[in-house]
């Protein structure tokens, strides 16, 4: 062979994987934060709108609770208050990527693109909606603010229970952006999944806690409960902090996020496996 | 001469065409009623898991029992019906195409600009909440044993026309806000979570809370004050009042809605 | 030694998709409910050749003929019915790390930038993605800044950038990771002319400095004669050639298009146009001749001084005319 003497290709030098990760989730949250306080306006509407269903709720069970003697099962008019309030933070830390938005990043293409990335993209969305979060708390904070002046509520938690909050929501982030994502994997496979999706979502809101605290429910729908991820993600968080809850409770709270957390990781790294695997044999 | 000038008898006739047209597309994707159906059912159940949860530990609700409120539910999952079927779609294509600039195909047409703008899309799948929430509401009438009669029928479905109207009216004015805001892309979400609350009588919300869905969001004259008339504690008071805020609701958002196309042609000149 | 040294090496590759048979019909619509019928199509059938380091090669043939397939199971976003493919040692359907690294598959149309913010950011993002060390991060980023004249562009949000320039920037974050390996997948679509020059010449300078390898489609000829000294064509899954460019036959490299807009445009005068060039075909108010490329300045000259022509362009033939000629195939 003639030709021109070519310089020898060689794939550049690796910076360490803690490192590389950290700059990641740095890189990513900032992004997600410039991104999502360009649409502030769109956040606050959507954050307004979706404070009406715990006032609903908090309405309803403040009235019953003065009609019967001043509290249900320990709630007064005040506690309900601070559990429907500390709930809207817990709803918005419960925001993650929908299953729905698995069919769009699949027809589209991303997925495609995502997969030429020498990373799992979990971690795409793991930080970018965490980063997201960061903006969504501050706005958060006048909404609690007026809600607080308008319910009156009642809480007084200690610190521990306060350390331990801070905590759970992250945890409550954690497992529902895994359990999301394996549901949103079903996509894969098929293409129909809205009805699978709607009657997850409706097992979740009846026991979580996000439809009445769960001490309200049957004891038999709390016996289910204590079964499944949902109230892990949302009933625990807030009554960490609302209580009634003692120093075992919390910690067997946070042992049970721990193992939801397992559950779920496990659970992506199969589906994700088992799922790219037929994504490569029948192409996008 | 005014073009878009459009007579109450054309506009019927043009609604009747687009509603028509616009049910036909939709006829297409059948499978969507199921999902459909399935999405009403599970909202409607966990309406009455809370009925059942509320009524397990009192007998009344702020001086309503318990099939007056399974009435109040089945009215607003069937106002939620009319407002996703008809309404909502309407007026979202209206701000997306005044956001875009794209409003101008419409204001070409030699028929009344508001008309049109609110009768182009029809979603025949979500009317199944009109159907499911119909259901619910007889159901609680057979409940309250024959104190329903013809008259209370009549002026229900009267009221339900009138609260119909209000929420029209109340998001064309929602939508013209999109002549002079820029961002209102999220502003559906915002009256969907609003909406929600008028899933209980708007009597039992404290004050300042009442004022706001009464006059601000007119969900009281939407869904409480129909399900008062059905429920047969309908105090004429409310239904003048009923009378009164639509009438000025027509007039005011149309007033609001000639003034934002105005500044739209203005701006795009 | 040669398919050790390769840095791609593809042998007897096939894919096969099975696709769903459609009847025309309510009853057949009613049938495939039930039991969906499904035909096998195989989009790759049997092909193989190597690529070696530093080499541009052109990767050609009409629309469905199996390229985008290829290209797929190359960069592991397919896994190959049968066959053989090792790109840098590595089998690509395996997504190893250590390969994924070395190679960037780059798509017209297609974004993956961050869509509301400066590309800046992206490259920030893709630096940790890649795990790109800080000296090399920066060198390589004011490196591609200044071989695609980015400038200013990389401050601005990607939305407010026209197509153009959304590709170079495109580009610059696909190549941030200074891979070894390019699959460029009809790169120069949609941009206009200056601007398909830029990408151009920025592929070559980007191969010469850093030794890279390329397998580049495109339905620009002028891309592939700026850049690739070896072409492969396929065609229905089958490689009809792999060779040097101008080995491929004379007509390939050295016909012109000329497209003539005449306002008065009829039979006769048509018949009078075959007398300068061969007749490709006519349109309402235009008419487009062959001729070989010597002959093309002198034929235009003529045509605008003897005739009233309104408007006229000389181009390359379109590749996939060219291959249908070249080969004797049917079009797709």
């Amino acid at each position: 062979m003639t030709g021109p003497v070519v310089p020898v290709a060689a794939p550049l030098p690796e910076e360490g994987r803690v490192r590389a990760m950290a700059r990641l989730y740095a890189t990513l949250m900032r992004t997600a934060v410039v991104e999502q306080f360009q649409y502030r306006a769109s956040n606050y509407f959507y954050m307004i709108g979706m404070v009406a269903e715990p006032v609903v709720y908090l309405v309803v069970w403040s009235t019953i609770a003065r009609s019967t003697g001043g509290s249900v099962e320990g709630y007064t008019p005040g506690r309900f208050a601070a559990y429907y309030i500390v709930w809207t933070l817990v709803r918005n830390m419960n925001i993650v990527f929908t299953p729905y938005g698995w069919e769009e990043r699949v027809r589209q293409g991303q997925l495609a693109g995502q997969l030429l990335q020498p990373m799992h993209p979990i971690h795409h969305d793991l930080a970018s909606f965490a980063g997201w979060k960061v903006v969504v708390i501050i706005l958060w904070l006048p909404i609690a603010g007026v809600l607080t002046i308008a319910f009156r509520p009642e809480l007084n938690p200690t610190l521990l229970q306060g350390v331990v909050f801070f905590v759970a929501i992250w945890g409550a982030y954690l497992i529902r952006s895994l359990l999301l994502w394996v549901l949103g994997m079903v996509t894969f496979w098929t293409t129909r999944v809205s009805a699978l999706y709607e009657a997850y979502f409706v097992a979740e809101l009846l026991l979580s806690g996000r439809l009445v605290p769960l001490a309200l429910m049957p004891g038999w729908a709390q016996s289910v409960a204590g079964l499944l991820p949902f109230k892990w993600t949302f009933g625990f968080p807030i009554t960490a902090l609302v209580g009634p809850i003692d120093r075992r409770e919390l910690l067997v709270g946070l042992g049970a996020q721990l193992l939801w957390i397992i559950i779920g990781a496990l659970l992506v790294k199969a589906v994700w496996r088992i799922g790219v695997r037929r994504f490569t044999a029948v192409g996008g | 001469m005014r073009a878009d000038r459009t007579s109450a008898p054309d506009a019927a006739r043009l609604t009747v065409l687009f509603l028509r047209i616009g049910a036909l597309n939709e006829l297409q994707y059948r499978a969507n009623f199921f999902i459909q159906l399935m999405q009403s059912l599970l909202a409607l159940a966990t309406g009455l898991v809370v009925l059942a949860l509320v009524f397990d530990r009192t007998d009344e609700l702020g001086g309503w029992s318990r099939p007056q409120l399974l009435a109040v539910l089945g009215v607003f999952t069937l106002m939620g019906g009319i407002i996703r079927s008809v309404i909502q779609p309407n007026m979202q294509r209206l701000l997306e195409e005044i956001r875009l600039g794209t409003l101008d195909y419409l204001l070409l047409k030699p028929e009344d600009g508001q008309v049109l703008a609110s009768i182009r899309e029809v979603r025949i799948w979500q009317a199944v909440d009109i159907l499911v929430g119909g259901v619910v509401v007889a159901a609680a009438v057979v409940q309250l044993e024959g104190r329903v009669g013809w008259l209370e029928a009549a002026s229900f479905l009267g009221l339900l026309a009138l609260g119909a109207t209000t929420i029209y009216c109340f998001w064309l004015m929602l939508a013209a806000a999109g002549f002079w805001l820029v961002r209102m892309d999220e502003v559906q979400e915002l009256f969907t979570g609003i909406y929600r609350a008028g899933a209980y009588p708007v009597g039992i919300y404290p004050g300042w809370l009442r004022a706001v869905l009464t006059f601000l969001v007119p969900l009281a004259f939407a869904v409480t004050v129909p399900a008062e008339a059905v429920t047969g504690r309908l105090e004429q008071g409310n239904a003048a009042l009923a009378l009164g805020m639509t009438a000025a609701l027509v007039l005011v958002s149309r007033r609001v809605f000639r003034m934002g196309l105005r500044r739209y042609s203005g701006a795009s000149a | 030694m040669a398919a050790v040294d390769a840095v791609i090496a593809v042998e007897d590759l096939r894919k096969v998709f099975s696709v769903p048979v459609r009847d025309a019909g309510l009853k057949a619509a009613a049938r495939s409910l039930v039991r969906r019928r499904t035909r096998e199509v195989a989009a790759v059938d049997g092909i193989s050749f190597t690529i070696d380091p530093g080499e541009v090669v052109g990767f050609l043939g009409p629309n469905g003929a199996g390229k985008t397939t290829t290209l797929k199971m190359l960069s592991g976003l397919l896994h190959p019915t049968s066959g053989q493919v090792h790109v840098l040692g590595h089998r690509p359907q395996r997504r190893e790390r250590a390969l994924l690294r070395q190679l960037t598959l780059v798509m017209g149309n297609r974004n993956q930038l961050q869509w509301d913010l400066p590309a800046l950011d992206s490259f920030e993002l893709n630096r940790a993605i890649y795990r790109i060390p800080p000296r090399e991060f920066t060198q390589m980023r004011d490196e591609l800044i200044d071989l695609l004249d980015l400038g200013p562009l990389v401050h601005k949000p990607v939305r407010n950038l026209s197509l153009g320039e959304r590709m170079k920037v495109e580009i610059a974050a696909a190549l941030l990771h200074r891979p070894v390996v390019l699959f460029l997948d009809e790169p120069t679509i949609g941009l206009d002319v200056t601007m398909q020059r830029r990408v151009r010449s920025f592929v070559a300078e980007y191969n010469r400095r850093h030794g890279a390898s390329v397998l580049l489609t495109s339905h620009y000829m002028a891309d592939v004669r700026a850049l690739c000294r070896r072409v492969i064509v396929i065609h229905h899954g089958r490689v009809l050639f792999d060779g040097d460019l101008a080995a491929l036959g004379a007509r390939f490299s050295t016909d012109k298009t000329i497209v003539v807009r005449l306002p008065d445009l009829d039979a006769a005068m048509i018949a009078r146009l075959g007398a300068y060039a061969t007749v490709l075909g006519t349109e309402a108010d235009s008419v487009t001749l062959r001729v070989p490329r010597a002959d093309a300045p002198g034929v235009t000259a003529r045509l605008l001084s003897e005739l009233a022509v309104a408007d006229l362009t000389v181009e390359d033939p379109p590749i996939d005319d060219v291959i249908e000629d070249v080969f004797a195939v049917e079009p797709p």
